[in-house]
This record gives C-alpha cells, sequence and structure tokens, in this order.
C-alpha cells in the first residue's frame, strides 16, 4: 500500500502525463516521459527536471513535487489558450477551440430552462449535509431517467445510484475501490486521455492499453474496430508483464471516434470481461448525443441480460449530453452494492451542491422538454455543425471518422506527415496552434499512428467557419512546408 | 495483536455480564457489531502498516485476527438467531444488509473455513470481505460505515415535530441549524440565480476568478489582515476535507505525519488517512489545571516539543502540525500570543501548519476577540502557513460543499489546484458563494449579529441545564458546541463504559459524539452540539437527562450489589 511515489509514478508509462490534461482545460501536446524532460528545456525554464526533483528548495513532499511537475506542463497549456481566447468582439484574432469537448450549441436552451422559477428552490435539508450517495429525491429521478433513455428492460433502482461531482471523480472513486496500487484497467485506444490522471492522481492505478488499427483487415469489418482478440492479446501482455488487470474500461459512444459498439459487440466484451473475472466500467457520457438516429446506439443497461451483472458499472453525466461540463454532475449505476457504497464512502470528498442535486433533479424529471424541446433541437444543431466540417474536410480531400455521435470528427491528417512521426504531429498541431486554433492531436488519445486529430464541431457556427478557415490555412502552407523537409528538423520552428 | 484483550466482546468477565444484563438484545448485538467493525478496523490497519497485504494468508497474526472476526460474527448472527429480537426494529448496519439477495458470495472467501460454530454463517462471514473490491475499498468502506452508521440511522428515522416525534435528534453532528431561515431567504433573492455560458462550462480549476476574489477580499476584511489578501493564493474546492486530503497529498508522503492537539476533529483521521496515507500523531492535553496548564486541556510548546521529539525517535517523519482555530471540540481560541508560539515552534522544525479556521465567525461571546493567523503582521514562516476556511460552519450550509486554501505559498497553491477537477464545485453554486460573500452589508447587520444571538441563547439554555445537573462543561464561547464532562456517570471510567452510555443515548434516540471520536485520552467526555432550534433543543436535553438519570440509577443498584456482595 505505501509503494514509494516515485516507483508510482514511474511504473506506468504515461501516467500522470500532461496531455491526459487535454480534455479538461485545453490542447496542450506534450507526452511521454522522454520527451518531457527535452521540452523542459525548451519551453519551461522554471521547472526543473523530474530527475531533480528529490533535491531542491521546495516546500513540497516528493509526490507533491511529482503532482506539481506535471500539473505546471498541462497549465502551460491551459495558460496559453486562456490567455489568448477568442472573442468576436474583444479579441477575433484570438485562439478558436477545437479540443475541448464542450458542446455550445444549446446554451440558450438550457440558461432558458435553468432560469424557471422551478430552479430556484431552497428548502433546510438542501444546505444540510446530505446522504452521501446524493439526496435520494435525486437518485429517484436519475433512476428513472436512466431506466427511461437508456431503455432498460427493468425498472432501474435508486439504491444502486450514487452521485458525484464530475466523471473524473467517478473514474477516481472507481479505480480506489476496485484496484490496488499499481493494478491496471485495459482501455481501447484511442480513448479519451484525460482518464489516464483520473485513475492515477489519487488512486496510483494504470492502464494498460488495446491498440486498435486504422485499417480494416481479416475480421475487422471497420477502421479502429476492438474485437475480443485485442482484448485478450491485450490482456495476456499485460499479466506477462507482471501487471494485474482489474477491468476494462469501455467509452460508449466513444471518444474521440464518435462511433458506438453494437448490441452484439457489447455482450462480446462483457463475455470476455467476465471469462476473466474482470469490472467493466461502461462511460455512457454521450449516450443523448447520437444525433443520428440510423446509428442505432444501445446503452448497456438496455441489454436483455448482462453477463456480470455484479461487475457492471455504468456511467453518466450531463456535462456532455446536457452541455454542462461545468456543472459537476456524475452518477454511478451498478447493481453492486459494495461497489455503490464503497464509491459513496468518497463521496464525502466528492460531493455537489444540495440546490444543485435539486435543480438536476427538475432537469432530469421534465420529460417534456428534454424530448420536445432540448434533444431534437440539440440534435439538429450538432447535426448541421456536423455537416458543416465534414463538408469542409472532403472538400479539402481529407479522409475522417465519425458515425454520427459526440462532438467530434477523427480526422486522418497522415498525408501531411511526410515521415510519418509523432514529433511530425506534435508539429503540425503547434502550426494550427500558431495560426490559433487549437485541436487535439492523436497521441494524446495513446492513438499508435501518428496523423489523427480530433475535431471538436460542437461550436457556433461563426466560430466554425472562422477555425476552419484557419486549418485550411494551415494545410495549405503545410502541404509547402511538407515539401520543404529542412524546416521540420527545426525544433524551434514557430 | 496486543488490543486483542480489549476487543473481546464476549460478556464473559464479572463487569461486562453486569453492565449487559440488563440491556436489551438490542444494545448487545449493537455491542457486539461495534466490536466487529472495531477489530475489522485494526485488522486493516494493521495489514496496511505491515504491508502484509498480499501475503495475508501466511500470516499466524493475521490468521488470528480473522478467527476472531469470524468468531464475533457467530455471536452476532447467534444473539439474532436467539428470537429475543423479534419485534425489535433492528437498524444494526449488517453486513449482510450489504450483499441483498446476492448469492455470489460464499466460495472463496477469506474468512470461511478458520473457526465456524454455526454452519450457515458462511454466507454472511463472505459478505464481510467483499471479493469485487479491493482490499482499500474494503477498508475505505468498513471505516466509513464504521463512523457514519449512527449518523445514517440518524437520517433514516430523523425527528419531526409532526411526523415523526420519536425520531432521532442529532446534537452529534455540527451544523448550525438556527439560521436557515435567514439563510434560505437570502438564497432565493434574485442575484442568486445567474446562468452565464461560462458557469456552465469547464471551469478555472481553482476556482472561478470571480469567486477567488471575492474570497481573497473576504478573509481580508474578516481575518483583519494587515495587507490585501492575494486572489492567486485561494484555491476553492467542494468543502474543507477536501482541501486537508490534497494539501495532505502534497505535503507529505505517504507514511509521514502530521502533529494534532488532541482532542481533535475526527474528520481529519479520515482525511489523511483516506487517500494520503497519512498519519496523525496526537498532542494529547490534559483536563488538569496545574502549574504550567492555566487553562483545561492547554496547549503548550513543551507538549508540541515532546510528541515531536517522541515520534522522530520512533521514526516518524513528521511534516506538519494541524490546529483548529477555534477549536473543535474544545470551543477555545489560541491567543495571538499562544499562537505565535505554535507557530514559531513549527518554524524552528521546518513543520508545515495548516490551520482550521473553519469557526471563525462562530465566535458567539463578544468578550472574546478571535484573531486570525492570517491577521498577524508578520507570521514566522509564511510558506509553510495554510489557512483553510468554508463556509459550512459560520454561514451553516454545509451541503453547499466549499472550502478555502489560503496560502502564501504559490507552489503549494498550484499544486493543489491539481486536486481541483476532482474537488470542483458548480459554476452555479460558486456564483452564489460569491454573491453571498460580497454582501457584506447583509453579512454585518443582519446575518452575523442574529447568527450571535441565537447561538448565544442556545448556548446559554444548554449550559443552564449542565449547570443544574452538575454536569462540569468545558466551553469558551465560540463554536456550535459545548465540551462536557460525563465521567461521573461511568463507573468504571472507561471507553468501554462510555461507548455504553453513547448507545444508551442511541437507544434514547439522541445523537450525540464520545469523546473516543475525537481521541481524548481521558474516557468520559462528551461534545453536544447547541446549535438548534429551541424546541427541538428542549427534547434534546430532555432525552439527556433521562438517559442521565437511568445511568446513575443503574449505577447505584451497581454500587449496591457491589457493597452486598462485600
Amino acid at each position: 500500500m505505501f509503494t514509494l511515489p516515485q516507483k508510482n509514478f514511474r511504473a506506468p508509462t504515461t501516467c500522470l502525463g500532461p496531455t491526459c490534461m487535454q480534455d479538461m482545460d485545453s490542447s496542450h501536446g506534450d507526452d511521454l516521459e522522454g520527451e518531457c524532460s527535452r521540452k523542459v528545456d525548451q519551453k519551461l525554464p522554471g521547472v526543473g527536471d523530474p530527475a531533480m526533483l528529490s533535491s531542491g528548495t521546495s516546500y513540497l513532499s516528493s509526490r507533491g513535487r511529482m503532482i506539481k511537475w506535471f500539473w505546471d506542463l498541462a497549465e502551460e497549456g491551459y495558460r496559453t489558450y486562456h490567455m489568448d481566447e477568442y472573442d468576436e468582439d474583444k479579441n477575433p484574432s484570438g485562439i478558436i477551440n477545437f479540443g475541448t469537448s464542450e458542446n455550445k450549441l444549446c446554451f440558450d436552451l438550457l440558461s432558458r430552462r435553468l432560469s424557471q422559477s422551478d430552479m430556484q428552490w431552497v428548502e433546510p435539508s438542501l444546505l444540510q449535509y446530505p446522504d452521501w450517495r446524493g439526496h435520494l429525491f435525486l437518485r429517484e429521478e436519475i433512476a428513472k431517467f436512466l431506466t427511461f433513455y437508456c431503455k432498460s428492460p427493468v425498472p432501474l433502482r435508486p439504491e444502486n445510484v450514487v452521485v458525484l461531482n464530475g466523471g473524473a471523480s467517478l473514474f477516481s472513486a472507481l479505480a480506489t475501490v476496485l484496484c490496488e496500487v499499481g493494478e491496471a484497467f485495459l482501455i481501447p485506444t484511442p480513448y479519451y486521455g484525460a482518464i489516464t490522471q483520473h485513475v492515477c492522481l489519487y488512486g496510483n492505478v494504470r492502464l494498460a492499453y488495446v491498440y486498435l488499427d486504422s485499417e480494416v483487415t481479416g475480421l475487422d469489418t471497420r477502421p479502429f474496430q476492438l474485437t475480443v482478440e485485442k482484448l485478450e492479446m491485450a490482456l495476456r501482455e499485460a499479466y506477462s508483464e507482471g501487471v494485474k488487470v482489474k477491468g476494462v474500461i469501455l467509452i460508449n459512444p466513444q471518444n474521440p471516434l464518435g462511433d458506438v459498439y453494437s448490441p452484439e459487440e457489447l455482450q462480446e466484451y462483457l463475455v470476455f470481461a467476465k471469462r476473466h473475472k474482470l469490472h467493466v466500467i461502461v462511460d455512457e457520457v454521450y449516450m443523448l448525443s447520437v444525433f443520428e438516429e440510423s446509428v442505432g446506439y444501445r446503452s448497456v443497461l438496455s441489454l436483455e441480460r448482462l453477463p456480470d451483472p455484479q461487475r457492471t458499472h455504468v456511467m453518466w453525466a450531463t456535462s456532455k449530453d446536457f452541455g454542462m461540463s461545468g456543472l459537476r454532475f456524475a452518477t454511478l449505476y451498478t447493481e453492486n452494492q459494495d461497489v455503490a457504497t464503497a464509491v459513496a464512502s468518497l463521496c464525502r470528498y466528492h460531493g455537489l451542491s444540495g440546490l444543485v442535486q435539486y435543480q438536476m433533479a427538475q432537469l432530469l424529471r421534465d420529460r417534456d422538454w428534454i424530448n420536445q424541446v432540448y434533444l431534437p433541437e440539440n440534435h439538429a444543431r450538432l447535426k448541421a455543425a456536423h455537416t458543416y466540417v465534414s463538408e469542409e474536410l472532403r472538400a479539402l480531400g481529407i479522409p475522417f471518422l465519425s458515425r454520427g455521435a459526440g462532438f467530434f470528427i477523427w480526422v486522418d491528417l497522415r498525408k501531411y506527415l511526410p515521415k510519418g512521426t509523432f514529433e511530425e504531429e506534435m508539429l503540425l498541431w503547434r502550426r494550427f496552434l500558431d495560426n490559433k486554433v487549437l485541436l487535439s492531436f492523436g497521441k494524446a488519445f495513446e492513438c499508435k499512428e501518428p496523423g489523427w486529430f480530433r475535431f471538436v464541431f460542437s461550436d457556433q457556427a461563426h466560430r466554425l467557419r472562422l477555425g476552419m478557415q484557419r486549418v485550411r490555412q494551415v494545410l495549405a502552407g503545410k502541404s509547402q512546408v511538407a515539401e520543404d523537409p529542412p524546416s521540420l528538423s527545426d525544433p524551434g520552428a514557430k | 495483536m496486543s488490543h486483542r484483550s480489549d476487543t473481546l466482546p464476549v460478556p464473559s468477565g464479572q463487569t461486562r455480564s453486569q453492565v449487559l444484563r440488563d440491556q436489551s438484545i438490542y444494545t448487545q448485538l449493537l455491542e457486539v457489531a461495534r466490536h466487529v467493525q472495531q477489530t475489522v478496523r485494526e485488522h486493516f490497519v494493521q495489514l496496511n502498516r505491515q504491508g502484509l497485504l498480499q501475503e495475508r494468508r501466511h500470516t499466524q497474526a493475521i490468521r488470528e485476527q480473522e478467527a476472531l472476526l469470524s468468531h464475533l460474527l457467530c455471536q452476532m448472527i447467534n444473539l439474532l438467531q436467539s428470537g429475543a429480537t423479534s419485534g425489535l426494529q433492528l437498524q444494526v448496519p449488517l453486513p449482510s444488509e450489504d450483499s441483498r439477495g446476492d448469492v455470489r458470495y460464499g466460495q472463496g472467501t477469506q474468512l470461511s473455513g478458520q473457526l465456524d460454530p454455526v454452519p450457515q454463517l458462511s454466507d454472511c462471514e463472505a459478505a464481510f470481505v467483499s471479493r469485487d473490491l479491493s482490499n482499500r475499498g474494503t477498508d475505505i468502506s468498513a471505516l466509513y460505515q464504521s463512523s457514519f452508521q449512527d449518523y445514517n440511522a440518524y437520517q433514516k428515522d430523523k425527528y419531526h415535530k409532526d411526523k415523526n416525534t420519536l425520531g432521532f435528534i442529532n446534537l452529534g453532528t455540527s451544523e448550525n441549524k438556527l439560521c436557515i431561515d435567514l439563510m434560505a431567504e437570502r438564497l432565493q433573492e434574485s442575484d442568486m440565480n445567474c446562468v452565464e455560458e461560462a458557469l456552465l462550462q469547464y471551469p478555472d480549476w481553482r476556482g472561478q476568478p470571480f469567486l477567488r476574489e471575492e474570497v481573497a477580499r473576504f478573509l481580508t476584511y474578516y481575518c483583519r489582515a494587515p495587507a490585501r489578501l492575494d486572489p492567486e493564493n485561494v484555491v476553492v474546492l467542494n468543502g474543507c476535507c477536501s482541501v486537508f486530503s490534497a494539501l495532505a497529498m502534497v505535503l507529505c508522503d505517504p507514511g509521514e505525519a502530521f502533529l494534532v492537539p488532541t482532542p481533535f476533529y475526527g474528520g481529519f483521521a479520515f482525511s489523511s488517512r483516506l487517500y494520503a496515507k497519512v498519519q496523525l500523531i496526537p498532542v494529547h492535553l490534559e483536563s488538569e489545571i496545574t502549574v504550567i496548564h492555566t487553562y483545561p486541556f492547554q496547549l503548550t510548546v513543551d507538549k508540541l516539543e515532546e510528541a515531536l521529539l517522541k515520534a522522530r525517535l520512533e521514526g516518524k517523519n513528521v511534516r506538519g502540525l494541524v490546529l483548529t482555530n477555534p477549536q473543535n471540540p474544545l470551543g477555545d481560541i489560541y491567543s495571538p500570543d499562544a499562537l505565535m508560539k505554535y507557530l514559531e515552534f513549527a518554524k524552528r522544525h521546518d513543520l508545515h501548519v495548516i490551520v482550521d479556521e473553519i469557526y471563525m465567525l462562530s465566535v458567539f461571546d463578544e468578550s472574546i476577540t478571535f484573531h486570525s493567523v492570517l491577521s498577524m503582521t508578520s507570521l514566522p514562516d509564511r510558506s509553510r502557513t495554510h489557512v483553510i476556511w468554508g463556509t459550512s460552519k459560520d454561514f451553516g450550509i454545509s451541503g453547499f460543499r466549499f472550502g478555502a486554501l489560503y496560502t502564501h505559498n504559490k507552489e503549494v497553491a498550484s499544486v493543489v489546484s491539481a486536486f481541483g477537477y476532482l474537488h470542483s464545485i458548480s459554476g452555479i453554486t460558486q456564483h452564489k458563494l460569491c454573491q453571498l460573500l460580497q454582501n457584506t452589508e447583509w453579512i454585518d447587520k443582519v446575518y452575523l449579529p442574529t447568527n450571535r444571538f441565537r447561538l448565544r441563547e442556545a448556548h446559554k439554555y444548554v449550559t443552564a441545564k449542565l449547570k443544574a445537573l452538575e454536569i462540569p462543561f468545558h466551553n469558551r464561547g465560540s463554536g456550535l458546541y459545548v465540551w462536557i464532562n460525563l465521567k461521573k456517570y461511568l463507573d468504571p471510567c472507561t471507553f468501554e463504559e462510555e461507548q455504553l452510555l453513547y448507545r444508551r443515548f442511541l437507544d434514547h434516540k439522541l445523537l450525540l459524539s464520545c469523546g473516543k471520536a475525537y481521541m481524548c485520552k481521558e474516557p468520559g467526555w462528551f461534545r453536544l452540539i447547541f446549535a438548534d432550534e429551541l424546541p427541538r433543543l428542549k427534547l434534546a436535553m430532555r432525552r439527556f437527562c433521562e438517559v442521565l438519570e437511568e445511568q446513575k440509577q443503574d449505577l447505584i443498584v451497581k454500587q449496591l450489589e457491589d457493597a452486598m456482595r462485600e
């Protein structure tokens, strides 16, 4: 239990890696410890090399110094963006953010709904210490909500619900109660990189990657397809390295692929997990952001029979589907009372205001507004924004993936990297940033092929237009640069 | 395993059987359950301490402890099956409750096959250590359940003047319920309700700049800081326990320690252990007044030095000192001189000082002046002094989940904000908090005078009752509680008896906190919250008197019996 912090941080390849912060703040873009030390010299004169952290005049513990070192790297990108954020009137030449996965299309609807009088309720019990699992009235509402929207064959139960202040906290709590220090979860890559940080900071749990390929071969019917064979292989590999795997994390709808798992696939993955007594954490945070109906999304809670209900844990939050990442609300659904109770034991540290809990209950209860106003409008706007960006990409002859779920398009810019290296990917990313458009690069999602980028399209039309214009400029210029290799070898190229 | 003899719950000893004789099966069962939980807790503490988690099966000592656990569980089941409990509304959080309708337990478990006098027990035993949780998950769950089981019982069966007159009254949890009317009114005013785009998007993880600015201004004013405090030194998280947890993470490595004057708020122990694995080393204070100690439970630098030396001799790496001012549970306030001495002690030894000032505006005795550590013109060690404050106590809104860190050390502020996304506050709540703190006029003219007046009145009522009962108490005009001495009701004066008295209060639907929860080294102390509405407080004090009367009668009978036997 008391593993030395140095060891904890060194063991996982990218544990606490700075890039995993990127969805939360902005796309920064450094990764890999090897690369970090190089960057330190270049970009962060104030920050020491991690190897030297043990010495010096710091007031922090060595654990604290290590956390700070990683955090500073992430913060640097955060500041870059926030110091120069685009504003139509005040800063028209500021940075356009296509990197952070937020839905900025429906604020008008939300602000109107959240300003209604039923949202302003205050009563004593909301101001006092709560039931740490979440107020019962809210858990009841969540159970009904999930039963309806996940199309559960049986009514879901409030006692299986735990409420926390965001998906990050939930990942952290699950990692802590399901794994010992140094144990791992399998995760198919590319994946939402911030999870690395979520499971590591408190939990000291690492991720074991299931690498997927863009190429369609043999049994794979589509790019980046997850198969049981790949899961089995990754599991064997982890064991051979002496890493104990406790579970699998599945994100469905997928981030960054914008894809969904079919019920049959889902079933296969769950059976695989059961065979190896692995927990499955299914993150369904984009479940209502499937804007193409033909996609046929199915929640894991809709399955007739779960292979291992006691080891299947579902996450959902309002951050994405209701465009409220600043509200800090997430929920766990698990039939396993030990897990629910253990996570609730941590809720003292991850709780949210009673008043917000009340507001969430009101929001989730308002089925008329959700079904007749919010979802149709949200989906229409997502679709329009998606159409615009994907047509722009087509016009540029750029291949991309996106099946109509989520806020992003997974874009293949490999043809712009002559050598196909991650260094080039990074340089291209920087070129975008220099041209005031922030994207996320594939390495941040632990994609094994250099050259993939995630474009978030859920933004207002004028910002999308301007952002795409800047993207075009960079790619046009980049093509020329690509013919002129010497500039690539210049690491200081700006 | 030296604690084994203490934890054996078997009512075999003469004294115990006498005590337990008149008690219901219900109480006995609760008692055994308590012991089981205690043992489980110690079990895991033991495992953690020795790093034996991997090879637990091979360790004789551990096996013994598991056997004991198994034995205790059998006892509980026997009590349950004795039939004597029929008709009783049991609210014991039995382990089996956690595995309702769950048949997967029962094979390959950690405890079975050790000592198994009741065959049908295996399921119950197995449920105690879940296969699905990590060891630390089980530990966290057990620790939480033992700390909160009574609180949860209260949550399920709260007193209500019309709907549930027989429900629990909670004078155990430190909440100010006296000004909810004012707060509810304030929070419903139109300035509170604002939905801006920025509030719904990913925030600055240190806290929204507008809120940090307001917190800096608020603390400058109410702590009487000699210079304006800097918003860049503020980090806001969802509660003071989150702030404490994050501080423990970044100031200590696992296994390192903080000194803490004892009795102290038990939540610190939970917070430091939970994620950070930081140990709290008690600096035990005594109730007795001596030449050196001019008032009870006085903290002196000698005591700090002594505790530090002892800890260092034991090989502990002490990284800091935790002070609560105003003190909880004592209600004491440190004088500027005393505070300065503690800070100088810390500086001398390169210790961080975490000063928790969460009760700073709950000083209701007007003859007392509270001096915040932030009011000092020169701090001995600015870079190692970290202040925690929140709205839970002073504004009676513990359900808001807000805690703030103020530290002059930019490095600490920056790294604590790395924990922001795990302890973040809703943008909408941040707006409300900002509005609340901004309105100094309302706070100074309406809220604080009313709050102090009501605290004073409630305090007066409770202390008058205590005086009438000739119960010594310790309270110096701040906080929401009085620290009372019920030693005279314990015979012998042990922690076991303290626990039994605590149970007796619970049986009468009254929740108090006992001294053990604050690591007080003298048995018999209780903390009683008085910041509750008068009708409820009156009823609570009636129940309180009844319990003590009953306890007194029992003591008389017992003493008579003892005398006759001699």
